[in-house]
């Protein structure tokens, strides 16, 4: 009889934690972020990275169950830096229910504006163009934008020149991610900005710039601010230094100092640019592993875990793409937290409410990520760096472009 | 000829009007037309994602873009490597249109019709205009010229403040008779419209060939010399195949630039441009038929690849490299395997296919 019954127990509390079990895995839900990147072709030196940046935390948020029983799903595709695929990849992400996307280049954020509008979906690019803001609601960007970049830059030079009004080039990729500062630099120079604005370049794919490191001397040019990619800055520093027109102190007379915001710098730029790559100053709002922080050695350690090389690791836009997937799943989190249903529209809104005490310090950041009504720019403060030995070296605190702010 | 026109196994011609009959028998003309009404038939019945409409409207509009490239190269044998230009001519007379009076301008939301049709007049015009260096180039000469072309046309919208710099110029949403053409119902509405687009189209080229004028394009690829002392023009004929091929790009264009709701130049670039000719080289050139199958195959494997290599991600850390590798691998290994081994293209599968069934059940 006390055997039965023991068989009895044995079969009920089998039966009870396999009902249990199962009851939590159907009441555990998955929220799926959808990712467009150009992981191949044109700007791929920085998709790749930031692609991995943001499978690495996907996977990270996961295995640290950061969301408690319930996963993000992250598709991550590569459009090649391709509009239309872009859009298929969106699309399917559409019909999968997704509850924010992530977006890579300007073109395609431009391109599919009106489709984040009438679908009403959150969306975070790779993109800093403050374009991307104009006559949208549902775009965010992640950071400062380029055109705060490079009137930031300005300001730097405006406020460290000796000796009269400085005069500045911009060097920019034809395209409208190059584009993107021109019009807000000239504003912040009517708006009573301190600098020179001699010329404005905007490169082609040349392998030799001596004429216009030597047009720019001519017209006694002494800063250059770039707003492209890393490779041509790689080349004209290397030509610059050939020429021996190179400044080896900021601001030094009849010769070139070189600035640049986001992508125009990294380890990236060193390596192709070698030893003319020092004193080049450059901007951004993450933190670099150059500079250890807390934030920095977690994101070594969150490499070391999934196997990434040295290269990625230590690669900002690794630091980005990871920031990125940082916002998305902590605006999941906070949801989840109020005990709403997770969705896009309940996404958008907690993203607008983090700001004030709801800011959010992702430590990849040299800043908070604050969004609002009126603010659609995540991190607004930026870090000033330059290269030293060899590598980037953070050069003062962080600051926010007040001409910016200004002429906004 | 047999007896009874349903049931006849082979090809009886008598004259060469019978040649050039489009159906050679009543059965083909039946399933023909069954075949179009399954094409317009199966949306109201099936309900596909949004993502795979896309698709499928995507290969459509290829589909009248190579058409245009087919007649030119194909039927012509007139090289071009500039054919996203053409075909962007066409998408930037849209955009144009709207940078002069707004996107919602009740002659882009509603006279969209029209918009299409001066679309692929300009790009008649723009052909015309580029084919004129036809009449003193021939091979690679040519294709430097198409090519440069392609250039031109890049650094134009690249650099103009008209055309936005290249940055997209967004399209608003048409109406029809219905209303407002929404979200939900747009790749469905602009299927129908392509679709209807590709068979008036289809039906003209192949109409085309069975006249003078299209025979004379013909003519002037196989022997220019040849054609000129049997009367044709060599001249006007190439230069009207570019205009052709400018049309039909053009139209292609305007599709597009509705079916994205944007126009920007990344969509027009001369990668695109060899992604068209090798559409024309898998599917067959010199074959009406190849014009679908081409667009279809080399879309077809895009999405496959993709999804090989999203697959093999999971297997593969690095996933992202391997993606990196698999695209132009197999873009470049289809066309060189295709060039070396069938260079008739799928047509030619197609046609092996249609003479077997029309003949079974005898052997030949």
């Amino acid at each position: 009889m006390k055997r039965t019954k023991m068989i009895l127990f044995g079969v009920f509390s089998t039966a009870l934690f396999l009902l249990i079990f199962t009851a939590q895995s159907a009441l555990a839900k998955t929220y799926m972020i959808g990712s467009s990147l150009a992981i191949t072709g044109p700007t791929s030196d920085a998709g790749s990275p930031y692609a991995k940046g943001m499978e690495d935390y996907c996977k990270f948020s996961n295995d640290m169950k950061l969301l408690g029983r319930d996963k993000v799903k992250c598709i991550i595709r590569d459009d090649a830096y391709k509009t239309a695929t872009t859009k298929r990849n969106f699309e399917d992400f559409m019909d999968q229910e997704m509850v924010i996307y992530l977006n890579y280049s300007t073109g395609s954020t431009l391109g599919l504006k009106k489709d984040f509008e009438e679908e009403e979906i959150p969306v975070l690019p790779a993109s800093y163009h403050a374009g991307n803001l104009t006559g949208s609601n549902y775009i965010l960007l992640p950071s400062a934008s380029y055109s705060e970049q490079a009137i930031g830059l300005a300001e730097y030079v405006a406020r460290n020149h000796k000796g009269g009004t400085p005069r500045i080039a911009l060097f920019l990729h034809p395209s409208a991610f190059g584009r993107g500062p021109l019009s807000d630099v000239k504003k912040a120079i009517k708006a009573g900005l301190k600098v020179n604005l001699v010329e404005v370049v905007e490169h082609g794919k040349d392998l030799d710039n001596t004429a216009m490191i030597k047009r720019l001397l001519k017209k006694k040019v002494q800063y250059v601010i770039s707003q492209t990619v890393q490779s041509p800055v790689a080349t004209v520093l290397k030509d610059a230094k050939r020429l021996g027109k190179i400044a080896t102190k900021f601001g030094q007379k009849g010769k070139l100092t070189f600035l640049g915001a986001h992508y125009t710098g990294g380890n990236d730029l060193i390596a192709l640019a070698g030893k003319a790559s020092e004193n080049y100053f450059w901007t951004t709002a993450f933190t670099l592993t150059s500079e250890q922080s807390a934030g920095t050695d977690a994101q070594l350690a969150m490499a070391r875990k999934y196997g990434r090389d040295s290269k990625t690791a230590n690669s900002h836009n690794y630091t980005s793409g990871i920031m990125v997937m940082q916002i998305a799943i902590e605006a999941i989190r906070r949801v989840k937290a109020k005990g709403m249903d997770v969705g896009k529209k309940s996404v958008y809104k907690e993203l607008l409410q983090m700001n004030g005490f709801n800011a959010y310090y992702p430590l990849t950041t040299v800043g908070p990520v604050t969004f609002g009504k009126d603010d659609r720019a995540g991190v607004d403060s930026l870090q000033l760096y330059v290269v030293k030995k060899g590598v980037f070296k953070a050069v003062g605190s962080p600051f926010v472009s007040k001409y910016a702010k200004m002429i906004k | 000829m047999s007896a009874n026109r349903w049931l006849t196994t082979g090809n009886y011609f008598t004259s060469y009007q019978d040649e050039q009959r489009i159906f050679s028998t009543r059965l083909d003309k039946l399933i023909f037309i069954g075949f179009i009404v399954c094409l317009f038939a199966w949306p109201l019945l099936i309900k596909l994602s949004n993502r795979n409409m896309l698709v499928l409207d995507t290969i459509l509009i290829a589909i009248v873009a190579v058409l245009g490239l087919n007649l030119l190269t194909g039927f012509a044998g007139l090289i071009s490597i500039g054919h996203a230009a053409f075909v962007g001519v066409g998408a930037y007379t849209v955009a144009s249109i709207i940078r002069l009076i707004g996107d919602d301008h009740v002659l882009v939301t509603h006279a969209w019709p029209l918009v299409i049709i001066v679309a692929g007049l300009v790009g008649a015009v723009v052909g015309a205009f580029v084919g004129l260096p036809a009449l003193r180039l021939r091979h690679l000469y040519l294709l430097m010229a198409t090519l440069s072309f392609q250039i031109i046309f890049q650094w134009i919208i690249n650099f103009s403040t008209f055309f936005n710099q290249g940055q997209t110029i967004s399209v608003g949403r048409v109406f029809w008779f219905t209303g407002k053409i929404v979200r939900k119902q747009h790749y469905v509405f602009w299927y129908y419209v392509i679709l209807v687009a590709i068979v008036l189209l289809g039906l003209g080229v192949r109409n085309l060939l069975r006249t003078r004028y299209g025979r004379s394009l013909v003519a002037v690829r196989d022997n220019d010399r040849a054609a000129d002392a049997m009367g044709m023009h060599p001249g006007l004929t190439k230069v009207y195949a570019f205009g052709l091929a400018g049309f039909l790009a053009g139209i292609a264009g305007a599709l597009h630039a509705y079916l994205y709701r944007g126009v920007g130049f990344e969509s027009f670039t001369l990668h695109h441009s060899i992604v068209y000719l090798a559409m024309a080289i898998v599917g067959g050139m010199g074959t009406l038929s190849g014009s679908f199958w081409g667009p279809a195959a080399i879309q077809f494997l895009e999405l496959r690849v993709e999804d090989l290599a999203e697959k093999a991600g999971h297997y593969f850390p690095s996933n992202m490299n391997l993606s990196t590798a698999l695209r132009p691998l197999t873009f470049g290994l289809v066309i060189v395997l295709f060039l070396m081994f069938e260079p008739r293209g799928i047509a030619n599968w197609w046609r092996i296919v249609r003479s077997y069934v029309k003949l079974w059940p005898f052997r030949y």
